[in-house]
């Protein structure tokens, strides 16, 4: 039996140049009209990273559509965008504050931007008390509470769970780590720590209704270590400190080195968990044609979030989890696995389906990512400039 | 009253996942009907609810009685709530499997029945209600800081409330399936509020001893 590459599995030849470039081109369009649209800054500090950040845009959609494969080109600007979102995050701090660390008077002033993490712990004590137990912003700042809803329920209902995969800026964290082996050096994770996101997200749920804070924030939440976090004046903020640092280096940096899976995501995450019931309603899933898959685990053995498995392998289909990552997509080798849009026949015009999912996700990462990215490539350019990273 | 309640609701996932299975095959091999079968839930949540009362009353004793007065009752405390969280977390971490008391041969029951005319549902649900789970523990170790007689009753009442929620569907058919599913998760959600407990305690430890 010959094994042909993923890619030509699933499209034979590829497609000539000129038909590739008129499928991006709209979207490259699109970008440049969201980049440029305001205007663009005369000061080559501004200039030089817009530039850079549009022409990776282009490179990657345009791969994206040329080469048949999506993760591979997802996963460069989904890491970039975590690792530059850290880069800007922390800088800015330190320019305005002075410290990562949060005082009791920014928490009083609401001054703590919004995160979509909490989403799922807000809700309960939101209908009971008609407030959101959050010290940030209704409206003001640049991350406030209305605008990061808005933009959450948008692609949620684009995507499902793909907005983890393709819009959370701490995803890319462990997306990188997780690829710095080429092999990992654990294999075996018992399939029932699986469920811990939605029994995390349940206690969490439960606790903030119960206290009237954000818990899984003030004592879990491992992005608390590359952003901000409360100052340590007391023996609750010291033990609360001590748990979400070990959760980090564990979950985020060496597990995922160990696994070469996206551990957090997998087994902790409670925004996770709850986006993973919106994949119900979503109308793309990843489906697996049954007729030409050969039982091989290969998707099994790739997927960064546990969320295949031999059961659901037979059935066709993935776990809730599925993240539309696109990386078991790329890695059958039979091509037998595919984007698809619900209510079609599986395997049925599957690259029209995989553009169909394309368009928003990728506008959704790029909606997400440039600001960032564009915000550390200026911190760099200040670095080289001037010798610090700090205005 | 709510931390009761919400206590209940978190943990009484155990008991859909762990004394639910020992009593479906009542609900399936006794009763006919839903109406049946409902009245049955109705006596066996009478008969849990009279054992939770009586350890509202005893763990009130115990905490008034013997451990209020103490000055080291933080640390006291503090450390029971340490013990029983770590149950808890092994428990839902899977490190062993406390059965529900429930477990025990309900041919027992059935003698009860026969002799005594007690009906077996009512059984059931006072061998469910005093049952040692690690969730039931860490109920009494808040009622034993109650303040009041009242207190311990309406915490305990709460912690009925909540749990009882998720024995409501047992008697519905094709919840066989759905109890498989939830039952990884349902462990896993005690294990978390293991965790917070275990936070507490040593937070309470710690306090205690800078206080004393
Ligand atoms: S779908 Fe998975 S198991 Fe089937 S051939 Fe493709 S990689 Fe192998
Ligand atoms: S099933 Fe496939 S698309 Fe879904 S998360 Fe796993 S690798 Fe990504």
């Amino acid at each position: 039996m010959s094994v042909k590459s993923p890619a030509a599995a699933r499209h034979g030849a590829r497609p000539p140049v000129w038909k590739s470039l008129l499928k991006a081109l709209p979207f490259i369009f699109l970008t440049a009209f969201m980049l440029l649209g305001g205007g663009a800054s005369r000061d080559p500090r501004q200039l030089v990273p817009l530039i850079l950040t549009f022409a990776l845009i282009s490179v990657l959609f345009f791969r994206m559509v040329h080469t048949g494969r999506t993760d591979r080109y997802r996963a460069v600007f989904f890491i970039l965008m975590a690792f530059c979102f850290v880069l800007t995050f922390i800088t800015n701090l330190i320019e305005v504050r002075g410290s990562m660390a949060l005082t009791e008077e920014d928490m009083a002033t609401g001054q703590t931007p919004f995160c979509h993490m909490v989403i799922p712990m807000t809700i309960i004590p939101a209908a009971f008390t008609r407030t959101i137990i959050f010290p940030g912003s209704i409206l003001d700042g640049f991350a406030n509470i209305a605008t990061m809803f808005a933009l959450w329920i948008g692609v949620t209902l684009a995507l499902g769970r793909g907005f983890c995969s393709w819009g959370c800026f701490f995803g890319g964290l462990e997306d990188g780590f997780s690829r710095l082996r080429r092999k990992p050096l654990l294999r075996k994770i018992g399939h029932h720590w699986t469920y811990l996101p939605y029994a995390v997200l349940g206690a969490m749920v439960l606790l903030s209704a119960w206290t009237l804070t954000p818990s899984y924030c003030e004592w879990l939440c491992p992005f608390k270590a590359v952003t901000e976090f409360e100052a340590v004046t007391s023996t609750r903020v010291l033990i609360q400190t001590i748990m979400f640092g070990s959760l980090f280096a564990g979950l985020v940096v060496v597990l995922p080195i160990l696994t070469r899976r996206r551990t957090q995501c997998g087994l902790l995450c409670p925004m996770g968990a709850f986006q993973s019931f919106s994949n119900k309603i979503n109308a793309f899933d990843i489906r697996i044609d049954r007729e030409k898959c050969t039982d091989c685990g290969q998707c099994i053995r790739v997927c960064p979030t546990f969320s295949l498995d031999a059961n659901s392998v037979a059935e066709g289909k993935t776990r809730l989890s599925c993240t539309k990552c696109g990386k078991c997509v790329d890695a059958c080798p039979q091509g037998a696995i595919s984007f698809h849009v619900k209510g079609t026949p599986v395997g049925h015009k599957p690259e029209r389906a995989r553009m169909l999912f394309l368009y928003p996700a990728f506008l959704f990462l790029v909606v997400f990512g440039t600001g960032m990215i564009q915000g550390a490539l200026y911190r760099i350019v200040l670095l080289v400039t001037t010798g610090s990273l700090i205005q | 009253m709510i931390e009761g309640f919400l206590l209940g609701l978190s943990t009484g996932t155990s008991c859909l996942a762990f004394c639910a299975p020992v009593l479906l095959p009542y609900f399936v091999a006794e009763a006919h009907s839903h109406k049946r079968n409902l009245g049955a839930l109705g006596i066996f949540l009478l008969g849990r609810l009279t054992g939770y009362l009586i350890f509202a009353v005893l763990a009130w004793a115990v905490g008034w009685l013997l451990l209020q007065p103490s000055a080291d009752r933080e640390i006291i405390f503090g450390a029971a709530r340490l013990v029983l969280a770590l149950l808890l977390i092994g428990y839902g971490f899977g490190l062993f499997h406390p059965a529900c008391a429930v477990a025990a041969d309900t041919s027992r029951g059935n003698r009860f029945q026969r002799r005594w005319g007690v009906p077996l549902p009512l059984w059931l649900g006072l061998l469910t209600g005093l049952s040692l789970c690690p969730p039931f523990l860490l109920a009494l170790t808040e009622t034993a800081q109650s303040p009041s007689l009242g207190h311990s009753l309406l915490f305990f009442l709460a912690f009925f409330a909540g749990t009882s929620l998720f024995l409501l569907p047992l008697p519905l058919a094709g919840v066989f399936r759905r109890i498989a599913v939830l039952r990884p998760v349902a462990r896993l959600t005690a294990g978390v509020i293991g965790c917070y407990y275990l936070y507490l305690g040593l937070l309470m430890i710690t306090e205690g001893g800078m206080h004393s």
